[in-house]
Protein backbone atom coordinates (compact mmCIF):
# COMPACT_ATOMS: atom_id res chain seq x y z
CA UNK A 1 0.00 0.00 0.00
CA UNK A 2 1.31 3.37 -1.11
CA UNK A 3 1.51 6.37 1.62
CA UNK A 4 -1.42 8.30 -0.07
CA UNK A 5 -3.37 5.01 0.34
CA UNK A 6 -2.34 4.23 3.78
CA UNK A 7 -2.91 8.30 4.58
CA UNK A 8 -5.86 7.59 3.36
CA UNK A 9 -7.34 5.09 5.16
CA UNK A 10 -5.82 5.90 8.48
CA UNK A 11 -7.89 8.69 7.87
CA UNK A 12 -11.22 7.09 7.23
CA UNK A 13 -10.56 4.79 10.44
CA UNK A 14 -9.76 7.99 12.31
CA UNK A 15 -12.99 9.27 11.36
CA UNK A 16 -15.02 6.59 11.58
CA UNK A 17 -14.03 5.81 14.91
CA UNK A 18 -14.61 8.96 15.62
CA UNK A 19 -18.43 8.53 14.91
CA UNK A 20 -18.31 5.14 16.52
CA UNK A 21 -17.13 6.79 19.84
CA UNK A 22 -19.57 10.07 19.16
CA UNK A 23 -22.70 7.75 19.01
CA UNK A 24 -21.87 5.21 21.86
CA UNK A 25 -21.45 9.01 23.78
CA UNK A 26 -24.85 9.90 21.72
CA UNK A 27 -23.86 12.87 21.09
CA UNK A 28 -26.51 15.25 19.91
CA UNK A 29 -24.11 17.67 17.85
CA UNK A 30 -21.86 14.24 15.96
CA UNK A 31 -25.83 13.37 14.88
CA UNK A 32 -26.85 17.04 14.01
CA UNK A 33 -23.84 16.83 11.87
CA UNK A 34 -24.56 13.19 10.35
CA UNK A 35 -27.97 14.10 9.81
CA UNK A 36 -26.96 16.82 7.76
CA UNK A 37 -23.91 14.87 6.19
CA UNK A 38 -25.98 11.93 4.92
CA UNK A 39 -29.57 13.64 4.36
CA UNK A 40 -29.68 13.54 1.07
CA UNK A 41 -27.95 9.85 0.12
CA UNK A 42 -30.56 8.50 2.80
CA UNK A 43 -33.87 9.59 1.69
CA UNK A 44 -32.92 8.82 -1.52
CA UNK A 45 -32.27 5.48 -0.45
CA UNK A 46 -35.31 4.78 1.58
CA UNK A 47 -37.65 6.64 -1.06
CA UNK A 48 -36.41 4.47 -4.03
CA UNK A 49 -36.56 1.59 -1.56
CA UNK A 50 -39.94 1.97 -0.41
CA UNK A 51 -41.21 3.90 -3.30
CA UNK A 52 -42.95 6.59 -1.33
CA UNK A 53 -41.13 9.70 -0.67
CA UNK A 54 -43.91 10.52 2.40
CA UNK A 55 -42.81 6.89 3.65
CA UNK A 56 -39.35 7.42 3.53
CA UNK A 57 -39.37 11.01 5.09
CA UNK A 58 -41.10 8.82 8.30
CA UNK A 59 -38.30 6.21 8.20
CA UNK A 60 -35.54 8.91 7.38
CA UNK A 61 -36.68 10.15 11.02
CA UNK A 62 -37.24 6.45 12.29
CA UNK A 63 -33.67 5.92 11.02
CA UNK A 64 -32.13 8.42 12.99
CA UNK A 65 -33.83 7.89 15.97
CA UNK A 66 -32.44 3.75 15.72
CA UNK A 67 -29.02 5.40 15.11
CA UNK A 68 -29.23 7.64 18.63
CA UNK A 69 -30.58 4.04 20.26
CA UNK A 70 -27.92 1.65 18.88
CA UNK A 71 -25.48 3.92 17.89
CA UNK A 72 -23.25 1.82 20.40
CA UNK A 73 -23.28 -1.03 17.91
CA UNK A 74 -21.32 0.87 15.14
CA UNK A 75 -17.70 -0.66 15.66
CA UNK A 76 -16.07 2.42 13.41
CA UNK A 77 -14.16 -0.48 11.63
CA UNK A 78 -16.44 0.00 8.49
CA UNK A 79 -18.20 3.18 6.52
CA UNK A 80 -20.58 4.56 8.85
CA UNK A 81 -22.97 5.09 5.69
CA UNK A 82 -22.93 1.15 5.14
CA UNK A 83 -23.99 0.85 8.80
CA UNK A 84 -26.63 3.45 8.20
CA UNK A 85 -28.46 1.83 5.26
CA UNK A 86 -28.33 -1.24 7.03
CA UNK A 87 -30.04 0.20 9.63
CA UNK A 88 -32.65 2.34 7.30
CA UNK A 89 -32.71 -1.28 5.58
CA UNK A 90 -34.13 -3.27 8.32
CA UNK A 91 -36.39 -0.42 9.45
CA UNK A 92 -37.96 -0.37 6.18
CA UNK A 93 -38.35 -4.05 6.36
CA UNK A 94 -39.95 -4.17 9.60
CA UNK A 95 -42.40 -0.94 8.09
CA UNK A 96 -43.38 -3.27 5.08
CA UNK A 97 -44.15 -6.06 7.54
CA UNK A 98 -46.18 -4.17 9.76
CA UNK A 99 -48.46 -3.28 6.94
CA UNK A 100 -48.08 -6.42 4.91
CA UNK A 101 -47.45 -9.09 6.88
CA UNK A 102 -46.04 -11.21 3.75
CA UNK A 103 -43.07 -13.61 3.99
CA UNK A 104 -39.57 -12.25 4.56
CA UNK A 105 -38.11 -12.73 0.91
CA UNK A 106 -41.15 -11.12 -0.34
CA UNK A 107 -40.80 -8.03 1.88
CA UNK A 108 -38.86 -6.51 -1.05
CA UNK A 109 -41.17 -7.91 -3.87
CA UNK A 110 -43.61 -5.18 -4.64
CA UNK A 111 -43.63 -6.27 -8.83
CA UNK A 112 -47.51 -6.70 -8.26
CA UNK A 113 -48.00 -3.70 -5.88
CA UNK A 114 -49.67 -0.42 -7.53
CA UNK A 115 -46.49 1.76 -8.13
CA UNK A 116 -47.11 5.30 -6.82
CA UNK A 117 -44.34 7.85 -8.62
CA UNK A 118 -41.63 8.50 -6.54
CA UNK A 119 -41.42 12.34 -5.68
CA UNK A 120 -37.76 13.80 -6.27
CA UNK A 121 -37.14 17.12 -5.59
CA UNK A 122 -36.10 19.09 -8.26
CA UNK A 123 -33.98 21.94 -8.04
CA UNK A 124 -35.01 24.21 -11.86
CA UNK A 125 -33.86 27.43 -12.41
CA UNK A 126 -36.74 27.65 -14.71
CA UNK A 127 -40.64 26.67 -16.15
CA UNK A 128 -39.01 24.80 -19.25
CA UNK A 129 -35.93 23.23 -17.15
CA UNK A 130 -38.54 21.94 -14.87
CA UNK A 131 -40.96 20.70 -17.24
CA UNK A 132 -38.40 18.95 -18.73
CA UNK A 133 -36.49 17.19 -15.77
CA UNK A 134 -39.92 16.58 -14.50
CA UNK A 135 -40.26 14.59 -17.12
CA UNK A 136 -37.27 13.30 -17.16
CA UNK A 137 -37.02 12.48 -13.72
CA UNK A 138 -41.04 10.70 -13.58
CA UNK A 139 -39.60 8.43 -16.20
CA UNK A 140 -36.24 7.27 -14.55
CA UNK A 141 -38.46 6.60 -11.30
CA UNK A 142 -40.90 4.95 -13.79
CA UNK A 143 -38.24 2.48 -14.59
CA UNK A 144 -36.41 1.96 -11.47
CA UNK A 145 -40.19 1.06 -9.66
CA UNK A 146 -41.03 -1.04 -12.74
CA UNK A 147 -38.04 -3.79 -12.07
CA UNK A 148 -37.98 -5.95 -8.62
CA UNK A 149 -37.63 -4.08 -5.71
CA UNK A 150 -34.14 -6.23 -4.14
CA UNK A 151 -32.66 -4.96 -7.88
CA UNK A 152 -33.64 -1.86 -7.70
CA UNK A 153 -31.80 -1.66 -4.30
CA UNK A 154 -28.48 -3.44 -5.47
CA UNK A 155 -28.48 -0.65 -8.85
CA UNK A 156 -29.40 2.19 -6.51
CA UNK A 157 -27.01 1.50 -3.87
CA UNK A 158 -24.47 0.36 -6.50
CA UNK A 159 -24.82 3.74 -8.85
CA UNK A 160 -26.28 6.05 -7.36
CA UNK A 161 -24.67 5.91 -3.68
CA UNK A 162 -21.24 4.35 -5.33
CA UNK A 163 -21.49 1.81 -2.27
CA UNK A 164 -18.96 -1.42 -3.57
CA UNK A 165 -20.22 -5.13 -3.69
CA UNK A 166 -19.04 -5.83 -0.21
CA UNK A 167 -20.97 -2.65 1.56
CA UNK A 168 -23.92 -3.54 -0.48
CA UNK A 169 -23.56 -7.05 0.96
CA UNK A 170 -22.84 -6.15 4.18
CA UNK A 171 -26.16 -3.53 3.89
CA UNK A 172 -28.64 -6.48 2.67
CA UNK A 173 -26.84 -9.01 4.48
CA UNK A 174 -26.91 -10.83 1.39
CA UNK A 175 -24.19 -13.20 -0.54
CA UNK A 176 -22.10 -10.92 -2.89
CA UNK A 177 -23.01 -13.88 -5.61
CA UNK A 178 -26.28 -12.61 -4.98
CA UNK A 179 -25.28 -9.21 -4.94
CA UNK A 180 -23.22 -9.46 -8.73
CA UNK A 181 -26.71 -11.38 -9.78
CA UNK A 182 -28.93 -8.58 -8.99
CA UNK A 183 -26.73 -6.02 -9.96
CA UNK A 184 -26.29 -7.50 -13.17
CA UNK A 185 -30.15 -8.45 -13.77
CA UNK A 186 -31.45 -5.20 -12.28
CA UNK A 187 -29.40 -3.38 -15.03
CA UNK A 188 -30.34 -5.57 -17.83
CA UNK A 189 -34.16 -4.80 -16.61
CA UNK A 190 -32.80 -1.07 -16.54
CA UNK A 191 -31.62 -0.81 -20.12
CA UNK A 192 -34.44 -1.16 -22.19
CA UNK A 193 -36.91 0.65 -20.09
CA UNK A 194 -33.99 3.74 -20.14
CA UNK A 195 -33.02 3.65 -23.28
CA UNK A 196 -33.05 7.16 -25.20
CA UNK A 197 -33.47 9.00 -21.49
CA UNK A 198 -30.81 11.43 -20.62
CA UNK A 199 -30.22 13.99 -18.49
CA UNK B 1 -15.33 -14.77 -29.63
CA UNK B 2 -17.61 -17.37 -27.22
CA UNK B 3 -20.70 -16.28 -26.01
CA UNK B 4 -18.69 -16.83 -22.53
CA UNK B 5 -16.40 -14.02 -23.32
CA UNK B 6 -18.86 -11.84 -23.80
CA UNK B 7 -21.20 -12.43 -21.42
CA UNK B 8 -18.11 -12.20 -18.67
CA UNK B 9 -17.33 -8.69 -20.20
CA UNK B 10 -21.04 -7.42 -20.26
CA UNK B 11 -20.93 -9.06 -15.97
CA UNK B 12 -17.48 -6.88 -15.80
CA UNK B 13 -19.12 -3.76 -17.13
CA UNK B 14 -22.35 -4.34 -14.90
CA UNK B 15 -20.67 -4.91 -11.96
CA UNK B 16 -17.44 -2.55 -12.09
CA UNK B 17 -18.68 0.34 -14.64
CA UNK B 18 -17.38 0.46 -18.19
CA UNK B 19 -13.96 2.26 -16.65
CA UNK B 20 -13.40 -1.18 -15.15
CA UNK B 21 -12.92 -0.11 -11.57
CA UNK B 22 -12.55 -2.67 -9.00
CA UNK B 23 -11.31 -5.27 -11.85
CA UNK B 24 -7.59 -6.26 -11.22
CA UNK B 25 -4.95 -4.94 -14.12
CA UNK B 26 -5.29 -8.19 -16.32
CA UNK B 27 -9.28 -8.43 -15.87
CA UNK B 28 -9.13 -4.73 -17.00
CA UNK B 29 -7.32 -5.09 -19.70
CA UNK B 30 -9.13 -8.16 -21.25
CA UNK B 31 -12.03 -5.87 -21.23
CA UNK B 32 -10.58 -2.91 -22.43
CA UNK B 33 -9.42 -5.18 -25.58
CA UNK B 34 -12.44 -7.07 -25.97
CA UNK B 35 -14.33 -3.37 -25.81
CA UNK B 36 -12.25 -2.72 -29.15
CA UNK B 37 -13.10 -5.97 -31.05
CA UNK B 38 -16.27 -6.23 -30.11
CA UNK B 39 -19.43 -3.66 -31.28
CA UNK B 40 -22.15 -5.71 -29.04
CA UNK B 41 -20.47 -5.40 -26.14
CA UNK B 42 -19.34 -1.60 -26.80
CA UNK B 43 -23.18 -1.27 -27.30
CA UNK B 44 -23.86 -2.91 -24.35
CA UNK B 45 -21.04 -0.36 -22.13
CA UNK B 46 -22.99 2.61 -23.73
CA UNK B 47 -25.96 1.22 -22.57
CA UNK B 48 -24.97 1.18 -18.98
CA UNK B 49 -23.22 4.13 -19.28
CA UNK B 50 -26.37 5.64 -20.00
CA UNK B 51 -28.02 4.23 -17.52
CA UNK B 52 -25.91 5.09 -14.73
CA UNK B 53 -26.19 8.63 -16.15
CA UNK B 54 -29.69 8.74 -16.01
CA UNK B 55 -29.79 7.31 -12.43
CA UNK B 56 -27.25 10.20 -10.95
CA UNK B 57 -28.88 12.73 -12.94
CA UNK B 58 -32.13 12.79 -10.84
CA UNK B 59 -31.80 15.26 -7.97
CA UNK B 60 -33.15 13.73 -4.41
CA UNK B 61 -33.25 16.31 -1.91
CA UNK B 62 -34.14 16.30 1.53
CA UNK B 63 -35.67 19.03 2.70
CA UNK B 64 -34.55 21.57 5.00
CA UNK B 65 -38.14 21.41 7.10
CA UNK B 66 -37.18 17.51 7.20
CA UNK B 67 -34.01 17.60 8.72
CA UNK B 68 -34.68 20.40 11.17
CA UNK B 69 -37.49 18.04 12.22
CA UNK B 70 -35.71 14.83 12.40
CA UNK B 71 -32.28 17.33 14.46
CA UNK B 72 -34.90 18.14 16.67
CA UNK B 73 -36.60 14.67 17.44
CA UNK B 74 -33.28 13.20 17.85
CA UNK B 75 -32.45 15.84 20.40
CA UNK B 76 -35.76 15.71 22.39
CA UNK B 77 -35.37 11.54 22.25
CA UNK B 78 -31.42 11.74 23.32
CA UNK B 79 -32.36 13.57 26.01
CA UNK B 80 -35.15 11.17 27.52
CA UNK B 81 -32.46 8.16 27.33
CA UNK B 82 -30.54 10.28 28.95
CA UNK B 83 -33.11 11.52 31.81
CA UNK B 84 -33.92 7.39 32.12
CA UNK B 85 -30.34 6.39 32.35
CA UNK B 86 -29.73 8.93 34.98
CA UNK B 87 -32.90 7.00 36.76
CA UNK B 88 -31.69 3.54 36.17
CA UNK B 89 -28.54 5.23 38.21
CA UNK B 90 -30.24 6.33 40.46
CA UNK B 91 -31.90 2.88 41.42
CA UNK B 92 -28.73 1.08 41.25
CA UNK B 93 -27.23 3.27 43.83
CA UNK B 94 -30.19 2.95 45.81
CA UNK B 95 -29.81 -0.88 45.75
CA UNK B 96 -26.38 -0.84 46.16
CA UNK B 97 -26.75 1.16 49.55
CA UNK B 98 -29.42 -1.24 50.43
CA UNK B 99 -27.73 -4.15 50.30
CA UNK B 100 -24.32 -2.66 52.19
CA UNK B 101 -26.66 -1.58 55.22
CA UNK B 102 -28.58 -4.71 55.23
CA UNK B 103 -25.62 -6.44 55.07
CA UNK B 104 -24.39 -4.73 58.21
CA UNK B 105 -27.22 -4.18 60.33
CA UNK B 106 -29.05 -7.64 59.62
CA UNK B 107 -26.62 -9.72 61.89
CA UNK B 108 -26.13 -7.04 64.48
CA UNK B 109 -30.13 -6.97 64.65
CA UNK B 110 -30.75 -10.64 64.55
CA UNK B 111 -28.11 -11.11 67.63
CA UNK B 112 -30.32 -7.76 69.58
CA UNK B 113 -33.32 -10.09 68.77
CA UNK B 114 -31.77 -13.14 70.23
CA UNK B 115 -30.69 -11.36 73.68
CA UNK B 116 -34.00 -9.48 73.68
CA UNK B 117 -35.65 -13.01 73.15
CA UNK B 118 -33.54 -14.53 76.03
CA UNK B 119 -34.40 -11.41 78.30
CA UNK B 120 -38.01 -11.68 77.64
CA UNK B 121 -38.25 -15.65 77.63
CA UNK B 122 -39.69 -15.96 74.86
CA UNK B 123 -39.02 -19.34 72.53
CA UNK B 124 -36.89 -18.61 69.85
CA UNK B 125 -39.28 -18.78 66.69
CA UNK B 126 -41.39 -15.98 68.49
CA UNK B 127 -38.73 -13.69 68.35
CA UNK B 128 -37.67 -14.76 65.09
CA UNK B 129 -40.56 -14.26 63.78
CA UNK B 130 -40.49 -10.71 65.27
CA UNK B 131 -37.21 -10.23 63.58
CA UNK B 132 -38.55 -11.38 60.38
CA UNK B 133 -41.50 -8.91 60.26
CA UNK B 134 -38.91 -6.20 61.27
CA UNK B 135 -37.07 -6.60 58.55
CA UNK B 136 -39.37 -7.22 55.64
CA UNK B 137 -41.48 -4.40 57.35
CA UNK B 138 -39.41 -1.11 56.02
CA UNK B 139 -38.79 -3.20 52.55
CA UNK B 140 -42.47 -3.38 52.10
CA UNK B 141 -42.84 -0.23 52.54
CA UNK B 142 -40.11 1.70 50.74
CA UNK B 143 -41.36 -0.86 47.56
CA UNK B 144 -44.91 1.18 48.13
CA UNK B 145 -43.32 4.18 48.17
CA UNK B 146 -40.83 3.66 45.25
CA UNK B 147 -43.77 2.34 43.18
CA UNK B 148 -45.77 5.45 43.98
CA UNK B 149 -42.34 7.57 43.20
CA UNK B 150 -42.19 5.66 39.85
CA UNK B 151 -45.66 6.39 38.87
CA UNK B 152 -45.41 9.71 39.10
CA UNK B 153 -41.93 10.30 37.35
CA UNK B 154 -43.41 8.05 33.89
CA UNK B 155 -46.62 10.75 34.77
CA UNK B 156 -43.58 13.59 35.09
CA UNK B 157 -42.45 11.80 31.80
CA UNK B 158 -45.12 11.27 29.58
CA UNK B 159 -46.42 15.05 30.05
CA UNK B 160 -42.75 16.01 29.07
CA UNK B 161 -43.09 14.08 25.79
CA UNK B 162 -46.19 15.31 25.10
Amino acid sequence: MNAAALYFVNGMESETSAIARGLRRRDPDLLDRLIEQYQHRLLRYLTYLTGHRELAEDLFQETWIRVLERGHQYDGKHEFSTWLFSVARHLCIDSMRKKNPVSLDGLLDDSNDARAPLDPVDIRPSALEMIAQHEHADRINAALTCIAAEYREAVVLRFQEGLTLDEIAAVTGAPLGTIKSRLYRGLNLLMPLLKGAQA
Amino acid sequence: MTRDVHQQAQEWIALTGVDGLGLDDAQQSQLQTHLRECDSCRGYADATSQVVRSLRSVPMAATPVLVRRTQARVRQHAQLLRQQRERLWMVGIACAGIGFSASVTIPIMWKVFSWLGNWAGVSSPVWETGFGIFVIAPALLVSVLLLARGRHLTDDAGRWRS
